[in-house]
């Protein structure tokens, strides 16, 4: 009998891009697995134990079940840890809350009136409590280890809290906004090691607002409030044919969620 | 010190550049290749070193770099010692370092070296940054100015502090300034001529030239900058700059003299030994005042941009006699807000004015 403790992986509504992240750790997954036993992870594994310690939870809760389900999994493990935007914040799955529910049910079963218990897609960490949250669209390899480490010697971790551009600059990667682009780093919780400014692309928000998020100045910026653009934007804007919708999409694809703080849920079947 | 000056002959640039690369490391400024237009210092591999091509962006006065030159010396992130559950911790930071080379330093850069040594001379001085700095050799560079530069505003624009040569293109090549015996030594199997009045004066117009496409300037020195921040209440300009500000720490970490660092101790896999490593810091970002118990002593955002100002225009002015600023305007080029560092300090400047 080992005594080293036991992990399980699950999923809810997500792409499992965050389970592959973990196993594209390579080598170093190899090392972290020296410390645990993994009993539960169907990505990788035949067989699956319900008697597990930590269990590592990626995806959203969009189905009435899913809330049973994940009720469950707080009850067996010591550690619960949310994996990745959509098990913490939401990220694209909520983008259908903004949908009448017909419309949805239509679209994705071709029956206005398909039946299931349908709720509002929210983030894991909205049912119930998580004891360590990890981000990012999918989750970052090195926070994951971080957190692994962090989680097997009994130390807290928070996730950084500084905007993505900390990250950008550091590795001396010329400014998106240099470039004409719209970027939402200034308002991104950094971690990810601008993995996506280093190949070119822009941030897209994927890790959520960074605490402190400076929304008030963003929006004067695009104009929104009436006092007019602000010149670096209006030069983003003009260069991309984009409008302010067109940004504000984009800052939805995965903060539609924490942006409605939605307390009370829109439909429930 | 006056400094020997002689001409050195554009085509002789390739040549020395191959024989720096044979006799040591050198970090350069290099061009980006994915995103054509930028640059940023970086170790020269000399197996594939396209030294003609590094030659002509020296000479034809390639853009700023995204972060200053000084992280050859201060690297953003480093380590410091190594450490082990079990047993005593083995300080890294004395170690021997080999002598580098650092080209193509701009003048408002080699302003920053200066500043920084100095800073880092202060007591207790800093390991690391003395290591690197001590052994390197610095080649100086004179520039062309973008519409952030404000050098002439803070007295950097001919500035030769901290290299030992210096270059300036004009007509017949390179004015070749040697500040020191290490300078001298680079120059060693090249033949170059004495330069003339007219080489010189040639040197001063380039100067002069540059100063006079610099559009932006203060509106008041250095010390009636630091009295006006240590006298006038200055609230309003805080508060209205921190309506736009989005504290992402872009200004501090393009800085060339911002000196602040984060320590961090990772475990490795193994969790029985790790690693202690210092990182560039930023005062703009809402935990850098962040303490044990959860006080925040700068939570407040316009508290952590007044700060910059501060700290770069008054706090270092009054420990040692300069601004910890030199016009190289990355700040402002940076910021995501588009704060411009001469706007924001010139309305300041204005209101003290006015409520005199």
């Amino acid at each position: 009998m080992s005594s080293k403790p036991r992990v399980a992986f699950f999923d809810f509504a997500c792409c499992e891009g965050c389970q592959l992240a973990v196993l594209r750790l390579g080598e170093t997954l190899f090392e972290l697995l020296e410390h645990v036993e993994v009993v539960n992870w169907r990505e990788v594994m035949t067989g699956a134990s319900d008697d597990y310690d930590i269990a590592f939870c990626e995806g959203s809760i969009r189905w009435q079940k899913d809330i049973e389900r994940i009720q469950k999994i707080r009850e067996t493990a010591d550690i619960l840890v949310s994996l990745g935007t959509c098990a913490t914040i939401g990220c694209h799955n909520a983008i259908r809350n903004d949908w009448p529910l017909d419309t949805l049910r239509q679209t994705v079963y071709g029956d206005p009136t398909f039946p299931a218990g349908i709720i509002t897609a929210r983030p894991i960490t909205a049912v119930v409590d998580v004891d360590y949250q990890t981000l990012g669209c999918p989750v970052s390899a090195p926070e994951f280890v971080k957190v692994f480490k962090a989680i097997l010697t009994r130390q807290k971790y928070d996730p950084p809290n500084s905007p993505v551009c900390v990250e950008c600059k550091l590795n001396d990667y010329p400014c998106v906004y240099e470039k004409n682009q719209v970027c939402l780093g200034p308002l991104t919780r950094c971690g990810c090691n601008a993995i996506c400014t280093r190949y070119g692309d822009a941030c897209r928000g994927c890790r959520g607002l960074v605490d402190g998020a400076n929304l008030e100045g963003a929006v004067r910026a695009l104009g929104a409030d009436g006092a007019g653009r602000h010149p670096i934007m209006e030069r983003v804007i003009s260069a991309h044919g984009l409008s302010e919708a067109d940004i504000l999409e984009m800052f939805g694809t995965y903060n539609t969620w924490p942006k409605a703080e939605r307390k009370d849920y829109q439909y429930e079947d | 010190m006056q400094p020997q000056k002689h001409i050195l002959a554009f085509d002789d640039l390739p040549i020395l550049l191959r024989q720096w690369l044979r006799s040591k490391a050198v970090i350069g400024p290099l061009a980006r290749q994915d995103q054509p237009g930028f640059y940023y210092f970086d170790w020269i591999d000399p197996a594939d070193a396209d030294v003609e091509r590094l030659a002509e962006r020296l000479a034809s006065g390639y853009v700023t770099t995204t972060i200053p030159p000084k992280k050859a010396f201060f690297p953003t992130r480093e380590t410091l010692f190594n450490f082990a559950a079990a047993g005593p911790v083995v300080p890294k930071n004395e170690e021997h370092q080999e002598p580098f080379l650092l080209i193509g330093v701009h003048p408002c850069d080699l302003a920053a070296l200066s500043l920084l040594d100095t800073a880092y001379a202060h007591p207790p001085a800093d390991g690391p940054w003395r290591k690197r700095r001590s052994p390197a050799t610095v080649v100086g560079i004179d520039c062309l100015p973008d519409q952030y530069c404000f050098c002439t505003s803070m007295e950097t624009s001919g500035s030769r502090d901290a290299c030992d040569l210096f270059l300036t293109p004009i007509t017949s090549g390179f004015l070749a300034e040697i500040y020191s015996e290490k300078g001298k030594d680079l120059l060693r199997g090249i033949r170059t001529e004495p330069a003339q009045p007219r080489d010189i004066q040639e040197g001063e117009e380039f100067l002069h030239k540059k100063e006079a496409a610099i559009t932006l300037s203060l509106q008041a020195g250095s010390e009636e900058f630091a009295e006006i921040l240590d006298t006038v209440d200055l609230t309003e300009v805080w508060e209205q700059t921190a309506q736009r500000c989005y504290s992402c720490g872009s200004c501090n970490t393009t800085c060339p003299t911002c000196f602040c660092f984060d320590v961090e101790d990772t475990l490795d896999t193994n969790l029985t030994s790790g690693r202690r490593y210092r990182s560039w810091g930023s005062c703009q970002l809402l935990e850098f005042t962040l303490l044990a118990g959860g006080a925040n002593t700068r939570g407040e955002r316009r508290q952590r941009v007044a700060h910059r100002w501060y700290r770069k225009f008054l706090y270092l002015y009054k420990q040692f006699g300069h601004s910890f600023c030199t016009g190289c305007g990355r700040c402002s080029r940076a910021c995501t807000a588009d704060i411009n560092i001469v706007d924001v300090s010139n309305d300041l400047i204005k209101r003290a004015k006015e409520k005199r």
